[in-house]
């Protein structure tokens, strides 16, 4: 319940449509508010504007062809997607992937959830006004997605990740640039800290608003970052280990305030975190000789079966889940996007907030259409 | 392992004065001035991009077999056979891809057994008509391809790794060849006529009741890219791919 239905000063109720064309939603989706003069008492996300039909499509393709697809389901978190797709069709062949390999997954993982993270921080930054911090991010995730270019030869559809292994293995060059890149990258995310931290009207628009408890948090399935910032302690990279995390040594940020600042402040160590694991992926990697196997060779068919994978994606918990009928193509291929969940959770979010909240609110679920709609 | 930033923010103690925000803002100021710009004027100046780039596809015409792995392995089927004049004058099938339908995977270039097929760092490929997104063989060609563009496909065998022998990397056009089922083949030599590289040879094993000559494809391996088309085109689907792992 809002603070001004408790005072008595009632207007009339209306419901305000905002979208699908709307500066706030990233993308195409109509977000739908009841208010109550300048309070929210409902809010209903419509989503399906971008749907393709991916789910469909892939169970007419082979398995290999479905990696450049798994590409298309996020522009930001394409190798992400890729590697959930390559681990499913993994788990269902029985295949170990090679340690060399391991670890260059990790590396681009955390690559692409850098530069997942500064896209949201440079949306979050013109969602409430301040377009220094939009540059300064785009500046800096653009050294990101040039590693990608370097590593794979695309800037954002990486179509990197293999079943079995990777596509190539990393250029000699890479690794000094990768940690170029990374030291730089820790120095100016200060001076966005700056930007953000020490500006009192970027703290007080999001301090405050869209207290979530643990227990909504469980009950509305949200995910990722949103759900560690309200303190629930849970990351797949560390609680259900894929590919070299549990070698390695990196926090997982959990704050127990449960507002919008909270999540935005998990996001910001998240992002100092990939730095140390791509740090420490390297140092691993140095101790694997460079002629070890990235690449195991698999079987085009994949014997029937049900299969499942999840993995920590840039938004949430990513989840793939295969149904195979032992063709060389899958009979079945679905898709668990965080963002889908999270945004259902929006009337919780928004319950009491103002209008002018929404954009900072809605800009913590770090919307994209790709894989909601699929 | 710690946490960086929440372990400084938020500040407990915001500061009374004004000077360091002061300071911050000049040291900022000054490395903007001292630094050069982050943009380019992008149609008058281009970017460095490496070799390994994957613009659209390229065609090395003299070296491609005309096997067609390219076009199955295509995820959007942008890519045809068609018939094009080699060198000599000679109809010859080779790849022709629709640029405008490509998604720059770069399956064509990884799949490629002989690498005719790359990867170009040729990026700019807007034209006024949809047919003109269509490349035909000779158009593929660029110029200046280097080692960088191909893309190999090096994989290790799973059974190999197990055993503990590392041995080089392969690709199934290395390992994988059709085997025939005698029970089923008629003799048809289709295999033989529509195999690339020759590496099918039709040969007698006998005669029938009638006192015909019983023919069976002979598969000479060490010819044989494994681009399955005597397994797609056998009327009787005696052949079959056997899979190393």
């Amino acid at each position: 319940m809002s603070e001004l239905s408790r005072t008595g000063y009632h207007t009339d109720k209306m419901w305000v449509t905002m979208g699908p064309q709307h500066p706030f939603s990233h993308g195409l989706w109509t977000l739908r508010v009841k208010v109550d003069g300048e309070y929210i008492l409902d809010a209903e996300p419509e989503v399906g504007y971008l749907h393709r039909g991916w789910e469909k499509e892939c169970e007419n393709r082979t398995y290999a062809k479905i990696i450049p697809m798994a590409d298309r389901l996020c522009y930001s978190a394409s190798m992400t997607w890729s590697h959930l797709y390559c681990k499913v069709a993994e788990e269902a062949l029985d295949v170990e992937v090679p340690e060399r390999a391991q670890y260059l997954r990790v590396v681009a993982d955390e690559i692409c959830r850098i530069q997942s993270h500064l896209m949201w921080l440079a949306a979050l930054g013109t969602d409430l006004g301040n377009l220094t911090i939009f540059l300064w991010c785009l500046r800096e995730r653009e050294f990101f997605l040039d590693l990608n270019v370097r590593l794979c030869g695309q800037r954002l559809t990486t179509n990197y990740p293999r079943i079995g292994g990777v596509r190539n293995d990393m250029p000699y060059y890479f690794e000094r640039d990768c940690m170029r890149v990374v030291d730089r990258f820790e120095n100016s995310l200060w001076d966005i800290i700056n930007l953000t931290d020490e500006s009192s009207v970027f703290v007080s628009r999001l301090k405050g608003i869209s207290y979530l408890t643990k227990k909504q948090v469980a009950n509305l399935g949200i995910t990722g970052p949103a759900m560690r910032g309200c303190g629930v302690d849970y990351d797949v990279r560390r609680d259900d280990p894929y590919a070299a995390y549990d070698k390695l040594d990196f926090e997982v940020p959990v704050l127990k305030d449960g507002d919008a600042y909270a999540r935005y402040r998990v996001r910001v160590e998240e992002m100092f975190q990939s730095c140390e694991i791509i740090r420490q992926a390297f140092n691993a990697l140095q101790k694997i000789p460079k002629t070890a196997p990235y690449r195991l060779k698999v079987s085009k068919k994949i014997p029937a079966g049900t299969h499942m994978a999840h993995i920590e994606d840039p938004r949430g918990d990513a989840l793939m889940y295969l149904v195979s009928d032992g063709s060389g193509s899958p009979y079945r291929l679905k898709v668990r996007s965080p963002v889908f969940v999270n945004v259902s959770a929006s009337k919780a979010m928004l319950d009491g907030c103002r209008v002018a909240d929404i954009p900072a609110v809605m800009a913590m679920i770090d919307m994209c259409l790709g894989e909601t709609d699929r | 392992m710690a946490m960086k930033y929440l372990d400084k923010y938020p500040k407990k103690f915001r500061g009374t004065g004004g000077i360091r925000p002061i300071l911050r803002v000049l040291r900022t100021m000054i490395k903007t001035t001292l630094h050069r710009p982050v943009t380019i004027l992008y149609p008058y100046e281009k970017e460095w991009i490496p070799d390994n780039y994957r613009g659209r596809p390229g065609l090395r015409f003299d070296r491609c077999i005309g096997c067609g792995i390219c076009m199955r392995a295509c995820p959007t089927t942008c890519i045809t056979m068609v018939d094009a004049e080699d060198d000599d004058g000679k109809i010859v099938k080779r790849p022709q891809v629709n640029v405008g339908r490509c998604m720059m995977c770069g399956y064509c270039a990884e799949y490629c057994p002989v690498d005719a097929m790359t990867t170009t760092p040729d990026y700019e490929l807007a034209e006024f008509t949809r047919k003109d997104m269509i490349y035909d063989p000779r158009r593929l060609a660029f110029e200046g391809t280097t080692e960088m563009m191909e893309v190999h496909l090096e994989e290790h065998l799973q059974s190999n790794l197990d055993k503990g022998i590392e041995d080089k990397p392969t690709a199934f056009f290395d390992t994988d060849r059709p085997v025939l089922d005698d029970d089923l083949c008629i003799g048809c030599s289709k295999c033989a006529k529509v195999c690339p590289t020759s590496a099918i040879e039709m040969v007698v094993v006998g005669q029938n009741a009638k006192g015909r000559d019983i023919k069976r494809p002979k598969l000479d391996s060490t010819k044989c890219v494994c681009c399955e088309n005597c397994v797609i085109d056998c009327p009787k689907d005696a052949l079959k791919i056997e899979e190393v792992l």
